[in-house]
């Protein structure tokens, strides 16, 4: 993989990122790919702590700090000033965690974008409240251990599909993208940059303390999420055109499955009934794009 | 006014410049990941020990010089062996567990034929002059590659062959639609031209021998075993009975024998193979009689492959007892045999099946059985009779050779057939090279260090040796360690068919002896090299310094020689797992 002319770095190392973070893997893409003339709005998440306490930074763009649910609000605010200075150059994008992008952000996310605010707005995708202690969000997984959803109790709602809920706001784009998979990641953040008005960035980002896997391993469970269908990788420019990016491997859900400890409990039964519905969850997702199996 | 003022002074925007730099998280760490180079399995299963993995890395980014020159370091012929080596590289090729394996021969002599048609100059490490002067006796892959080797470590030497061309079985033996005269010739003027020298048409006598010893500070022996043994059955030597290494020789020569209607070719090895091959070429019919099966034949699968196709029958387990001439025809009497239990070598114990004997009507018999040294001053002592050291006298049995000096006389080493288990060109080459080494550490450091010496420049875990790792060169840092098939990171792979090697048509191979496999392009070339999986060495993908989520890998100016910056490093191990081939490795960190 040779990405060339993405060796500036706008991230600092020091930061105290858990080892084998994926969010600071997302974060260091994103940035190369958007480059300096950045300014980044980060609603409360782990990256709220990343980001370094002041007078640190390990982000060398403009930060704002902003209220957990305040994500689409405080970038819609960002971009109407800059636009006011006559600085139609920079980027404004917010940096989401899951629980502040499908849960309590979304009322300010879904105004933003249904006023086709000119930002992107990233959602890093670690599947809980990772900063608070891994309780349970809308977009963790069903079958998934958090810390409230313990023992018998685990997770029994199906994650929330939050990239139709924005496709259905008829935004100009919207996409997935993988830490696993850099060169997409990247092309589809340059992609979004360049379009004007409401981005939407669904990044999967795996979390190995929250996830209960070893540092080493974030990248190839990331690699598997999108191999086993699980976390597709794909397109939607104007609500209607789906392209899909990556025809995955015959991969089983279940090897994705057995190599993290939030789902050790799991049954056979239930991972027979999981891979139901990740080929139910894939079949849509072809008929929307037009395609066959 | 005043609003726009107090407006100002309550906007508060925070500015700084600190980064989190100052925070060393690489205190958090107890893993350690590292750079380490290791060795990859096709590399210590060729017997030149060559750099495969560099290699194919280097065609890749179209380095084909670069590509050339490593192979050179290791051995001198590429262009012979990309033809007629038998490639045990590929057989442990770690692609093979993925789909096929590297396609390692074809791009051996895809390089060797690109320099030679560019006429390029190899630009290679020579240590400075040593003053000493080895004589070589034998111009076969041995003592080219003794005189190559030597030449390197600065030694002057100088090759008797006593044909009237360099080459030995490369030259008369091996047949041209395998091996071209040409390729030969292209490889013995770049050794020529890089300062070895061959004296033709010298055949060193018994006493010459003796007056060499004196007159140089070394002789190596490279005579290869060129009398046939002969099947001792009534009949032989008699008409019509003719043995398989003369005619191959007789055919290099140029002459074309008469060879119509039915030959019988006797024997199992290359050379009854290659008789039989020739025979075809020659307008004649060949019947291949072993007395064994197929599957215990010495000769290469791939060439009885060949015969076949190219219509030579094969009648297994059928044992010679006579030839009798019948005017000009002969009657070859075989007696049937059949497998019974196992050999002490693990091979099918073959046994007389009854008393029936089948006569079989032939216009000639060609014995191909295999074959001995010509005179027994070319043959070292039998091993029994000492060990290292005798009575201050040296007798070191290498792995490829061996070392004899008597009384602190001159050191005599004997190399390639003469000594090897398993007699074939790159074997030969490889007692060159360790001739070479035994050599230079005898005069450098004595006796005693020779096999020290020696196991320090072991491939992996040899018995393949590095002349590079001889030499001290970078090739020294790689790791023992083999890189096995489940340290590859295969997500990083995607299938690819081997390439097709593309062959004259059976009918153009028959009528001719043109040369069989035909060459690839550039092209073709740089996709095959991809495919390799460039096991346990660096190829710059860049997959570690993408992946590291603490911007700890630091890379150099030109964006190579990457280091980890340890400050920062947490240990979490991404690098080291992300690295598709097992260039570095994870290991407990040493606390203080
Ligand atoms: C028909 C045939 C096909 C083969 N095919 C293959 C193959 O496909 N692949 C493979 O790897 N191997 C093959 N081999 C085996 C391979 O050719 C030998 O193992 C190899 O050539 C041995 O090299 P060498 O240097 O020890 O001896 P040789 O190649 O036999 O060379 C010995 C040289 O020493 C010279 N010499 C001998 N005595 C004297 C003297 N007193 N004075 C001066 N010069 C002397 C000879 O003239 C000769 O040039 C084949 C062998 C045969 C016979
Ligand atoms: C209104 C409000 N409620 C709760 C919190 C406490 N809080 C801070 S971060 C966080 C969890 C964030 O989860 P997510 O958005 O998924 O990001 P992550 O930490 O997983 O990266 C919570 C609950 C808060 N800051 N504000
Ligand atoms: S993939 Fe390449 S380096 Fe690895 S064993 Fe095969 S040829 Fe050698
Ligand atoms: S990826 Fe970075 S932090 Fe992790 S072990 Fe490697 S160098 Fe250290
Ligand atoms: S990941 Fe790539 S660049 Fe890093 S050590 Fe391995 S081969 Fe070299
Ligand atoms: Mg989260």
């Amino acid at each position: 993989m040779q990405l060339d002319a993405l060796d500036k770095e706008l991230m600092c190392s020091g930061h105290v990122g858990c080892p084998g973070c994926g969010a600071t893997i997302a974060m260091r893409f994103v940035l190369k790919a958007l480059g300096e003339k950045t300014v980044m709005v980060l609603p409360a998440c782990c990256w709220s702590v990343i980001a370094g306490p002041f007078p640190q930074s390990s982000l060398k763009i403009p930060v704002i700090h902003t209220a957990f649910e305040t994500g689409g609000a405080t970038a819609s605010g960002v971009r109407a000033a800059l636009d006011m200075k006559g600085d139609k150059e920079t980027t404004v994008i917010t940096w989401a965690g899951d629980g502040g992008t499908f849960d309590i952000g979304f009322q300010a996310l879904s105004g933003a974008v249904e006023r086709n605010e000119d930002f992107i707005y990233a959602c890093y995708d670690n599947e809980a409240y990772m900063n608070t202690g891994i309780q349970r969000s809308s977009s963790t997984p069903y079958g998934a251990w958090t810390t409230t959803t313990t023992g018998a109790d685990w997770k029994k709602l199906r994650k929330k599909n939050i990239v139709e809920a924005l496709v259905a706001h008829r935004i100009p784009y919207a996409a997935t993208a993988n830490i696993a998979f850099p060169e997409d990641l990247i092309r589809k953040v340059k992609k979004a940059k360049a379009i004007k008005g409401s981005k939407f960035l669904h990044i999967y980002a795996s979390c190995p303390t929250g996830w209960r896997i070893p540092s080493e391993m974030s990248i190839k469970i990331a690699r598997m999420a999108v191999q086993t269908n699980i976390f597709p990788l794909y397109e939607v420019e104007n609500g209607v055109n789906y392209t899909i990016n990556y025809k995955p491997r015959e991969y089983l859900v279940r090897e994705y499955f057995k190599l993290q400890g939030r789902f050790r409990h799991l049954k056979d039964t239930d991972l027979d009934q999981i891979q139901e519905m990740v080929n139910e969850d894939w079949a849509l997702l072809l008929r929307k794009a037009g395609e066959h199996a | 006014m005043e609003t726009e003022l107090s407006l100002k002074k309550n906007l508060y925007m925070a500015r700084t410049s600190v980064t989190t730099e100052s925070n060393k998280t690489g205190s958090w760490r107890f893993l350690r990941p590292k750079y380490e180079e290791k060795t990859s399995p096709c590399s210590t299963a060729c017997p030149a020990g060559e750099d495969i993995a560099r290699i194919e890395m280097l065609i890749t980014q179209g380095a084909f010089k670069e590509a050339w020159e490593t192979i050179l370091r290791e051995n001198p012929l590429p262009g012979v062996c990309g033809r007629v080596c038998y490639h045990p590289c590929e057989g442990r090729c770690n692609r093979r567990e993925f789909d096929t394996s590297i396609a390692v021969h074809t791009m051996e002599r895809f390089l060797a034929d690109t320099a030679a048609r560019n006429e390029t100059k190899p630009a290679l490490e020579r240590l400075p002059p040593k003053g000493k002067r080895v004589a070589i006796i034998g111009s076969g892959p041995a003592g080219l590659s003794a005189a190559w080797f030597l030449n390197m470590l600065g030694y002057d030497s100088e090759i008797f062959e006593a044909m009237p061309e360099a080459g030995g079985l490369l030259r008369w033996g091996i047949p041209a639609y395998r091996l071209p005269a040409t390729v030969l010739s292209n490889e013995v003027a770049r050794l020529e031209s890089q300062g070895v020298r061959i004296r033709v048409g010298e055949a060193v006598t018994a006493s010459r021998f003796e007056e060499l010893k004196t007159s140089y500070d070394a002789v190596f022996l490279g005579c290869g075993y060129w009398r046939n043994r002969a099947l001792n059955i009534p009949g032989e030597p008699g008409q019509g009975v003719e043995d398989g290494m003369s005619f191959l020789r007789q055919l290099r020569q140029g002459a074309k024998p008469d060879v119509t209607g039915v030959s019988a070719v006797i024997g199992g090895g290359n050379t009854a193979i290659d008789v039989a091959r020739s025979i075809i070429r020659l307008g004649g019919r060949a019947v291949i009689i072993y007395r064994r099966r197929r599957e215990d034949m010495p000769a290469f699968d791939e060439e009885i492959e060949s015969a076949l196709e190219e219509g030579a029958e094969l009648r297994e387990l059928l044992a010679p007892v006579q030839i009798a001439a019948i005017g000009s025809d002969c009657i070859l009497t075989v007696q049937q045999m059949k497998v019974e239990g196992l050999d002490r070598d693990g091979r099918g114990k073959i046994v007389t099946a009854g008393t029936s004997l089948v006569e079989i009507s032939v216009q000639r018999v060609f014995v191909a059985t295999g074959t001995t040294a010509v005179e027994a001053w070319h043959e070292p002592p039998p091993a029994a009779e000492a060990g290292d050291q005798h009575n201050a006298s040296v007798h070191l049995y290498l792995s490829h050779c061996t070392l004899q000096q008597e009384q602190q006389g001159t050191p005599i080493i004997y190399g390639g057939d003469l000594t090897n288990t398993d007699k074939n060109v790159t074997q030969a080459i490889a007692s060159g090279k360790q001739a070479a080494m035994a050599l230079d550490t005898l005069f450098q450091s004595g006796a005693d260090a020779v096999r020290e010496r020696l196991s320090a420049c072991l491939v992996g875990e040899g018995p393949s040796l590095s002349m590079e790792i001889y030499m001290n060169g970078p090739r020294k840092e790689r790791k023992p360690h083999i890189v096995s098939y489940q340290e590859i990171n295969t997500d990083y792979f995607q299938f690819e068919p081997r390439v097709i090697q593309p062959r004259l048509l059976i009918e153009e191979r028959t009528s001719s002896f043109d040369e069989i496999e035909l060459k690839i392009s550039a092209n073709t070339a740089m996709r095959e090299a991809g495919r390799c999986f460039n096991c346990g060495i660096c190829n710059n993908c860049d997959n570690c310094y993408l992946f590291c989520p603490d911007v700890c890998i630091l890379r150099g100016r030109d964006m190579t020689e990457r280091h980890i910056d340890y400050d920062y490093c947490k240990g979490c191990g991404l690098c080291v797992v992300e690295c598709p081939r097992n260039a570095m490795t994870l290991g407990e960190e040493e606390k203080l």
